[in-house]
């Protein structure tokens, strides 16, 4: 039965986008019905792997040889990210319904995001390291090709470049860290390799750990790798909910969650990962507080709040970031989406230009309200618990100067989060945008992610006893829901901490006021806009991809000679090889 | 020098000869040449495999089999060249190359 479902939810996606691609793009209405059929279905059978839970690996297929077991090892924590890329997966599908009608290219659009669906739940479920990193790789292949989407752009081309780039280069840190390991356990299995991790040498572990937290700040676009998934806005925008909102780029939290305990003792790795997290919670928020693409901004807080679970992971509160994972995955779903909706009815992304959007949409604005209020931290949405839960980790664990850091970043969450919706849903309209509310199916993921944001936090409990009773070499405190609300209702950090949000709410309606203030932080602003000169570092990173590979290019002659001096030059290498082994 | 030396010899010979004539060879016809020299050369090296190891029998049937996929992968060749000679109008490799333009 769990070899079924697992089997199923993966390869039903892969199916469904070999199914979109024989039905042609001269059938779009079955073209759509058929990607939400199987998004749907892809979903159910991942939240049927619920009861199903365990850290016995499902499924084991010998490959022999270099490559090991490919295993699927359905724990708690495979099976919660599968499900949360599948559920927001079938979703995204259902809201690309109407946000993708009409175009021409419906069945490229489908294909990618179904593989995309199918391989981000590989990458969750599977239990080996280098099957990790294929899956890995399939969803930057995605990635890129769904950011450069609308290819006659040469802005979305550059970007999906972009992101191809630097989450590749994340992309060696996680194959050196695989083959190391492998070199020295003699399996890719991660559970044997928790399992030993404390007998390895301690600069290999070393190794081992910062290769991975540069494959995960790069996939979860954390400091200094931050400026790709900005650049990424302009891929359709349900592209952006699912994969640069809600999966993929959780994929380097789930990284550093998975193998906390074995990096643990590694000297410095827990305070590095705290820094990075730090970094780019602050200076993403910074960055959204001065954005005018309405993409842009939600971009810079996805950073901003990636920047956080990580954070929390450095200070040892794994199921806080994992919590916090989930809430985040519902609500920037829903704003992105909402989003969507915006730009879809009015047809621009710039934020100076919309402005009291509110009374024509009311439905839109409705539900990015609710998405804007779980990410502020607001009581009852799901956003404030599980940030109160990663700020009370950091407040035990880490050391006070990084909590005051996350104190404040919260306040700039709220801040930045409320100029947002007041530039476009409140105040005078702007310009004369011709606006239509959110279209039938559009509604329906719109209505069910806000459900979800403001009731997910109810799960709080179910989910530490599913973590807790399948992952056997964390350590997990039990925590149930009501124990959870109490906890944090009585503790004085949390009126603090919610201080600090309405603070930074206050702050934005009293701007008038501060201009004095403004103007003192306008050099800040600027460097801001500028995403604090890693814009040019990570540019550069680029330029020396793409001017290695046009030099490369001399060597792709097509010319026979060269192909055979190629061929017998391998030869003699691999015999002196050969001879030298011997 | 035993039999087998004198082979291995010869394989080398052949092999050498087959890529020395594929690096230099600009003319069609004269790369599938040879590529036929190549060939014979990992035949040589089959047969002769057969004798090291002492199964003469399974090298020498693995040497037939080849020899008739080569003779066809001969003919294929000098047809394909005819064809690009009669459309193309020139049986220079440099110039059908289309790669680099």
């Amino acid at each position: 039965m769990i070899q079924a479902l697992i089997l199923l939810t993966m390869g039903l996606p892969w199916l469904g986008g070999l199914a979109v691609w024989l039905t042609t793009n001269k059938h779009p209405r079955a073209q759509h019905t058929l990607a939400v059929v199987f998004a749907v279905a892809t979903g159910s059978a991942a939240l049927l792997l619920l009861p199903y839970a365990s850290a016995t690996p499902a499924i084991v297929i010998p490959l022999g040889g270099l490559f090991g077991d490919l295993t699927f090892t359905p724990d708690g924590l495979s099976v919660f990210l599968a499900i949360i890329a599948t559920v927001v997966g079938s979703l995204a599908v259902i809201f690309s319904v109407n946000y993708m009608h009409g175009d021409k290219q419906l069945g490229r659009y489908y294909e990618l995001v179904l593989l995309f669906i199918g391989a981000m739940a590989g990458l969750a479920l599977t239990g080996s390291l280098l099957f990790l990193f294929v899956f890995w790789e399939v969803t930057a292949f995605c990635s890129f090709a769904l950011i450069a989407f609308n290819n006659d752009d040469p802005k979305a081309v550059a970007g999906g470049i972009k992101a191809l780039i630097i989450t590749s280069l994340g992309g060696v840190g996680l194959l050196s860290g695989a083959l190391i390991i492998y070199a020295q356990t003699g399996s890719y299995q991660i559970a044997a390799f928790l399992e030993r991790a404390e007998t390895l040498p301690k600069e290999v572990l070393a190794l081992v750990a910062f290769g991975f937290l540069i494959a995960a700040a790069a996939k979860s676009a954390q400091f200094p790798f931050q400026t790709w998934l900005p650049d990424a806005m302009e891929a359709p925008t349900p592209v952006s909910a699912l994969i640069h909102a809600a999966t993929m780029v959780n994929a380097g939290v789930y990284l550093l969650a998975r193998f906390f305990p074995a990096f643990e003792g590694v000297a410095g790795w827990t305070t590095a990962v705290m820094i990075v997290g730090l970094l780019s919670a602050l200076l993403a928020g910074l960055m959204a507080l001065v954005a005018t693409d309405l993409k842009r901004a939600l971009a810079y807080s996805t950073v901003s709040q990636l920047g956080y679970m990580v954070y929390a992971i450095g200070a040892g509160g794994v199921y806080a970031s994992q919590f916090h994972l989930l809430s985040h995955a519902v609500f920037k779903a829903l704003l992105f989406l909402a989003a969507g909706a915006v730009i879809h009815g009015v047809g621009t992304r710039d934020m100076r230009q919309m402005g009291g959007l509110g009374s024509r949409m009311p439905f839109t604005r409705t539900v990015f309200v609710i998405g804007a209020l779980a990410l502020a931290g607001i009581p009852i949405f799901n956003g404030f618990w599980s940030k109160e839960l990663i700020l009370e980790a950091g407040l035990h664990e880490g050391s006070l100067w990084a909590y005051g850091v996350a104190f404040f970043c919260a306040g700039l969450t709220a801040l930045y989060t409320l100029r947002m919706v007041y530039l476009v849903f409140f105040g005078k309209p702007r310009s004369h945008l011709h606006a239509h509310d959110a279209q039938p199916a559009m509604k329906v993921s719109l209505g069910l992610l806000a459900l979800g944001s403001v009731t997910t936090w109810l799960l709080a409990g179910p989910l530490s006893e599913l973590l807790k009773s399948t992952l056997p070499f964390h350590e997990f405190h039990e925590l149930r829901t009501g124990g959870m609300i109490q906890e944090v209702i009585t503790q004085p950090a949390t009126l603090a901490a919610l201080a600090v949000i309405v603070a930074g709410g206050l702050l934005w309606w009293q701007r008038q006021r501060l201009t004095g203030l403004t103007r003192m932080l306008q050099g800040l602003a600027r460097m801001a806009t500028n995403s604090f000169g890693f814009e040019a570092i990570n540019r550069g990173v680029i330029r020396v991809t793409q001017s290695t590979a046009e030099a490369l290019r001399v060597t792709q002659t097509g010319l026979l000679s060269w192909n055979v001096a190629g061929i017998a030059i391998g030869l003699i290498v691999v015999l002196i090889l050969l001879a030298w082994g011997k | 020098m035993t039999t087998l030396q004198i082979a291995v010899i010869g394989v080398l010979g052949l092999i050498g000869i087959g890529l020395y004539g594929l690096l230099i060879a600009r003319n069609l016809i004269k790369v599938i040449v040879a590529l036929q020299v190549l060939v014979k050369g990992a035949l040589l090296a089959l047969v002769a495999a057969g004798l090291a190891s002492g199964k003469l029998n399974l090298g020498q049937s693995l040497a037939v089999m080849v020899i008739v996929v080569d003779t066809v992968v001969a003919v294929i060749g000098l047809a394909l060249a005819l064809q690009v000679k009669r459309r193309m109008g020139t049986l220079d490799i440099k110039d059908l190359s289309t790669l680099k333009k």
